[in-house]
């Protein structure tokens, strides 16, 4: 069958399971970047951690990356942190200026390498098709540090992100909880820069969560159900990216394809939404009229 | 005066943010099962009030005590709520969620709400005549009935001290009229109350004390004694007693 065919490539495989995984983890932080209304916020980390995968390459090959994009990641939340606590600047206006100013170092930086097209489409679009066994295991480990952080965490996370007010009044210590989230953010950017890259990311951790979003209003749906669209695109995406390159001969990048089955699966869920709240409403009117009545 | 024990004391106290003071020369004490309106104009620092008594703005100069205990020391006891509009109502939470957020100090990190917990969540849903909208999710309450909900998470958190930030602010009659039985239990129970309002009917109305504020003390005592036209024009300042103090002032006496 044709969604189980591909995989008997060990580097198919390999890629299944890399993105299936990625995909899980960046829909369940989604919800709460989605929550805290912070995709700005991630698409500058994401942008941050690019210079971070460039320098770990320079200095130590492709074993690099993953150090590189951990320390820039982990520096940009604490900064991303500190910036937004405190609110003289405009927000937007420094985030912007960050999120440019680090780029613009990772581009200089790689453009002095010869060849560097190529390094550049691999860092800021990924190659899940060369996912080894070693950085299988560094996305299994950063998921699971991240899964466990978030489960431990989920209240306070949960009451900062409804009434930050009431969550200081009640002892929350919000910038260390807005610090912890913005690592998680970092780590899985991190996570997903071998296989999608730094550019397409955003993705993963956005559009699952706001399917869910508009699929269910409780959280403990919402939750699960992104984790599965984030899967479940990751799955699709490959599928259809190996059967119009070998079926049909038309080559497909496998992240920007993932990226673009995420964003039908969006608009499914988003008409099915749509469709769900009309229900509602005229139930919740014919309920009114028979109490009313 | 009172046998009951102070639960609020402020001693000639002063807060700021940073270099810039805020409130000034606040002084008086609240005893248990009493009640406070701070009463000022907008801006005049009844929400930084608060912040004070929580432990988030900084005393500069003299002295604020909650339950015996320097503010941020005493949030465990003390139980906050906000004004409803200043919550997103699209955030996907229930209002049993909400409620049972009042609890989240009790129950933890970890362990699963227990059946105590779950009790006192409908408790307190009960109290301010919500018990059945639990399922609801509370953006689709009304303006007053989320008021109510966020009192019933803090009713759920069993507070010695109760501060509540303009909760009588476009609500309703029925829901104005919760707020105040909840609030009334409240006292009657032992908690004190600080609650920051325009509405100089509902200080009268469910106020031992007033506290007039405009950046520093106009007043701090018995509703009747510190509600006076002059003690308010002082506060309000001409123009804006003109608008509003005035009227008010003539439908309470």
């Amino acid at each position: 069958m044709i969604l189980f065919e591909p995989f008997h490539l060990p580097f198919m495989a390999r890629a299944l399971v890399e993105l299936v995984v990625l995909g899980a983890l960046a829909g369940t932080v989604g919800v709460l970047v989605l929550l805290r209304r912070l995709a700005f916020v991630s698409d500058t980390l994401t942008h941050t951690v690019f210079p971070g995968v460039v320098i770990g390459h320079l200095m130590a090959g492709d074993g690099g990356i993953f150090w590189g994009a951990l320390a820039a990641g982990v520096a940009t939340a604490v900064l991303l942190t500190l910036l937004t606590q405190r609110r003289r600047v405009s927000e937007d206006a420094a985030l912007a200026m960050l999120l440019t100013t680090l780029f613009a170092v990772g581009v200089v930086l790689v453009s002095r390498q010869t060849g560097f097209t190529s390094d550049l489409t691999a860092f800021l679009f990924g190659r899940v098709l060369t996912v080894t066994e070693a950085q299988l295991a560094q996305t299994a480990v950063v998921t699971v540090v991240v899964v466990a952080l978030l489960a431990v965490l989920r209240r306070p996370l949960l009451l900062r992100a409804f009434d930050p007010e009431g969550a200081q009044a009640a002892g929350v210590r919000v910038g260390l909880l807005d610090l912890v989230l913005n690592v998680a953010v970092a780590l899985v950017v991190v996570a997903a820069v071998k296989a999608v890259g730094t550019i397409l990311v955003i993705a993963l951790l956005i559009v699952p969560a706001a399917a869910a979003r508009s699929l269910s209003d409780r959280l403990a749906v919402i939750v699960p159900l992104a984790c599965l669209v984030g899967a479940a695109a990751g799955w699709l995406g490959l599928v259809v990216s190996y059967e119009a390159s070998v079926g049909y001969g038309v080559r497909l990048a496998s992240g920007a394809t993932v990226v673009l089955v995420l964003v039908a699966m969006y608009g499914l869920a988003h008409a099915a939404g749509f469709v769900r709240r009309k229900a509602g409403l005229s139930r919740a009117r014919r309920r009114s009229v028979l109490e009313a009545a | 005066m009172s046998e009951r024990a102070p639960t609020l004391v402020l001693d000639r106290a002063s807060v700021a943010y940073g270099d810039v003071p805020v409130l000034e020369e606040l002084h008086g004490v609240v005893h248990e099962g009493e009640a406070v309106a701070l009463i000022g104009p907008n801006g005049a620092g009844k929400s930084t009030f608060i912040k004070a008594l929580l432990g988030l703005v900084p005393v500069v100069r003299g002295r604020i005590e909650v339950l015996g205990r320097p503010p941020a020391q005493a949030r465990r006891d003390v139980a906050y709520v906000p004004q409803a509009d200043t919550l997103d109502p699209d955030f996907p939470v229930s209002v049993e969620q909400v409620v049972m957020m009042g609890r989240y100090r009790r129950i933890g990190w970890l362990r699963r709400p227990s059946a105590e917990d779950r009790a006192e969540v409908a408790d307190a849903l009960e109290r301010v005549g919500l018990a059945g909208r639990a399922r609801d999710r509370f953006g689709t309450l009304s303006g007053g009935q989320r008021q109510r909900v966020l009192l019933a998470r803090a009713i759920a958190a069993k507070p010695r001290m109760l501060l509540l930030d303009e909760p009588f602010n476009g609500v309703d009659a029925v829901s104005q009229h919760a707020l105040l039985e909840a609030i009334g239990s409240l006292k009657a129970k032992g908690a004190s109350v600080v609650v920051s309002t325009h509405d100089l009917a509902i200080a009268h109305l469910a106020c031992d004390e007033v506290c007039l504020l405009n950046r520093h003390q106009f007043g701090f005592g018995p509703t009747g004694d510190v509600l006076t036209p002059e003690r308010l024009r002082a506060t309000y300042g001409g123009h804006a007693l003109e608008l509003r103090g005035d009227r008010v002032i003539v439908t309470q006496t």
